[in-house]
């Protein structure tokens, strides 16, 4: 049996079981709301201050760091799978790819991009 | 036979969410659309027994990168795009419709219609009796294909460097220009307007109260 | 289609359809059951931390029953409250924002092997439902998914704060993931392995060869980075109820928002169990290994992995009170503490500890 059918299974039930739940909160006790202080997003009673201004460049940053070092840890894993055939010899090629990216991480980290987010 | 039924399939589902991605209004639904295509594209790897791929391509593509694109949608605070008429002029068109043609025939051609298949050590039995798909690239990306992944480190590292370089530039020219602007400003705030409730400081710092 | 002398379908392929059909619907009910017991477990298990008790009024006609029946009470309240759409709201992505926090948990739920393999009138059938080679990678794949949930249900909700507590939930979320990921690689180092199925076997009985022994730094970074991960105990600033109202689902009510809720607690519940299963042995009972096991059940291998089940639950059980002792022990970290924490002592010492038990590893095996 292929062993992605239960995949595709368990897929489709959980994406129905999310479904279920947004239809029942849509669907029981369903009204037209006119009053149209309800339907504004909440602020703790105040009116809405302003509009959405542009959010901090840090969320970028950390979004394209996480990427890199997502990657990192993709070969770090493929390293791990083959580690015993490779010996000490892979061990060496796995440091000297460490090392390239903890220089990396060191500048970033001196140039404080991952300061106060 | 299954396999090609199932490979169709998937194809005409990406086909029809690539072209949502481009032709959508709002840049989130384009991302979503996105994220399906990763998905599906997933799902051919997996059907090719490329197990590994497959999961990382979910690992790295739809769950990093598509949400950086977010990210940043947000961050700029994208809206729907206007809806405007799609004008493609004469020669576009005709240069669209010849590429695909001839891609469409280039690919038959190759592969004379027939469905490839692994061969030799790349069957899948072959895979799973060396160890696993993972241990199989492994192998082959640290013995033979040296060079590449010690280079795709530096490739790393360069765009660590980049992102950070961009990212930080904007934001010390920034700093600097609103440290001008106040003092500029206060000495002015500060010499009318006898009645001012709140205490402005002067540009050498000192806070003086308004008399009243 | 083969059938045996009794004209019984000995079709294999049926047999594990069915059989994967049978073992998704328990691990379903058993996920069902975990967000009502633990909203009990919550609100009892601090009030007896703070020498004041809990809810213990709702029962069942004149019983108190502990007060086990809130959760019901606040399930039901809770689908009949009323849905307020906020205007300006995308509303495909409103209604859309709950499925992308579900699914991704009762995937992962389906890689955790529950027990050991068994013999079921003459079939051999594995007790995790998605038998992929990749185990982890696997799981790693649905867990980043579960950001855009988080993300999704912040945008749609046409709102600035819970845009903001959106983008930094998921900037938590993303910077705990890698972490998570650098803390598993000694394991899949030391048992070579990244099957889950065999990692529990591996881990045999006897605890000296458990996970948490012989990759203690990797467990401690796991456990941190899955409070993490759930936005949970000290690090759920962008949820927490003083801040930014209630984060990202501020504005969903009703199903939705028990919707969220299940989510946050089958995550929970997941990453206990894979915690449990990575480093604390999986469905082995300590000191009593398979065979022995056997023996006492006298051969019937589904006792012996229904008993390896119940181990597994109590194991994961354990991480869960974990959840909550530390919620309500610890006070939470200001966003920038807890952004400082992932990426300047996490990172490295993740790192560090894979480079080392390399050596260590080395070391050991080819001197």
């Amino acid at each position: 049996m292929n062993p992605y059918l239960p995949v595709l299974i368990v897929l489709l039930f959980g994406i129905f079981l999310g479904g279920v739940f947004s239809a029942l909160a849509a669907f029981v006790n369903r009204r037209r709301i006119t009053d149209s202080v309800k339907l504004e997003p909440f602020e703790c009673g105040v009116p809405a201050i302003g509009e959405r201004d542009k959010m901090s460049v840090k969320f970028y940053l950390t979004a394209i760091l996480f990427i890199l070092f997502d990657i990192e840890t993709v070969f770090l894993y493929l390293w791990a799978m083959t580690f015993k055939e490779l010996g000490w010899f892979g061990i060496s090629e796995v440091f000297v790819f460490l090392v390239i990216l903890v220089a990396g991480y060191v500048y970033v980290v001196k140039r404080g991009a991952l300061e106060w987010d | 036979m299954t396999q090609q039924v199932l490979f169709y399939i998937f194809a005409a589902l990406i086909t029809l969410c690539s072209i949502g991605v481009i032709t959508v209004r709002n840049p989130v639904t384009a991302a979503m659309y996105l994220v399906s295509d990763l998905f599906l594209l997933a799902g051919i790897y997996a059907m090719m027994q490329a197990h590994f791929v497959a999961a990382i391509q979910i690992l790295v593509y739809a769950g990093a990168i598509v949400v950086l694109f977010i990210f940043v949608i947000m961050l700029l605070n994208l809206g729907p795009e206007a809806r405007q008429r799609l004008k493609i002029p004469a020669p576009e068109l005709a240069v669209l419709v010849i590429t695909t043609i001839a891609f469409i025939g280039v690919a038959i051609m190759m592969t004379n219609g027939q469905p490839t298949v692994p061969v030799g050590a790349l069957t899948p039995k072959a895979v799973q009796a060396a160890g696993g798909n993972t241990y199989v690239v492994g192998m082959v990306l640290f013995t033979k294909y040296l060079w590449p992944f010690e280079l795709s480190s530096m490739l790393i590292l360069l765009a660590t460097i980049a992102s950070v370089v961009i990212a930080k530039k904007d934001k010390a020219k920034a700093v600097k220009s609103t440290r001008k602007e106040q003092t500029l400003t206060s000495p002015a705030a500060s010499s009318d307007c006898v009645e001012a409730a709140a205490p402005a400081s002067l540009s050498n710092g000192k806070v003086v109260h308004g008399t009243r | 289609m083969g059938l045996d002398g009794q004209g019984l379908a000995t079709d294999a392929a049926t047999v594990q359809v069915i059989a994967t059909i049978i073992k998704f619907v328990i691990i379903f009910i058993l996920c069902m059951q975990v967000p009502p017991l633990m909203v009990w477990v919550e609100r009892r298990a601090p009030a007896l931390m703070q020498r004041r008790k809990g809810p213990n009024r709702v029962g069942i006609g004149k019983w108190r029953l502990y007060g086990l029946m809130q959760s019901l009470a606040d399930a039901i309240k809770l689908i009949f409250k009323e849905e307020v759409v906020p205007e300006g709201a995308n509303r495909a992505f409103y209604h859309i924002a709950p499925i992308f926090a579900v699914f991704p948990a009762f995937l992962i739920a389906c890689a955790i092997p529950y027990g050991h393999t068994m013999q079921l009138f003459g079939y051999t059938i594995p007790l995790s439902i998605v038998d992929i080679d990749v185990g982890f990678l696997f799981i790693f794949a649905f867990s980043s998914l579960a950001v855009y949930g988080v993300t999704l249900a912040g945008w749609a909700s046409n709102s600035k704060y819970s845009l903001l507590g959106a983008l930094r939930a998921s900037a938590q979320m993303i910077s705990y993931e890698i972490p998570l990921g650098l803390s598993l690689i000694p394991i899949v180092l030391i048992f070579g392995t990244l099957d889950l199925n065999q990692i529990v076997v591996a881990q045999s009985a006897w605890i000296w060869k458990w996970g948490v022994i012989k990759a203690p730094i990797s467990f401690l970074i796991f456990l941190i980075c899955m409070f993490a991960e759930t936005n949970r105990a000290p690090f759920d600033l962008a949820e927490g109820e003083s801040e930014l109202v209630a984060g990202f689902h501020t504005e969903f009510n009703s199903a939705k928002f028990a919707a969220f809720f299940l989510a946050e607690y089958v995550s929970m519940f997941i990453l206990s169990l894979l915690a449990a299963t990575i480093f604390f042995g999986g469905w082995q009972i300590p000191f009593v290994p398979y065979h022995a096991l056997l023996v006492v059940t006298g051969g019937l291998t589904w006792l012996a992995s229904l008993i390896g089940f119940v181990v597994l639950i109590l194991k994961a059980c354990f991480f869960m009170f974990l959840y909550v002792w530390v919620r309500w022990t610890l006070p939470r970290f200001r966003y920038d503490q807890l952004m400082s924490l992932g990426w300047k002592f996490m990172l490295p010492l993740g790192l560090a500890n894979v480079f080392i038990t390399a050596v260590v590893v080395a070391a050991i095996q080819f001197g």
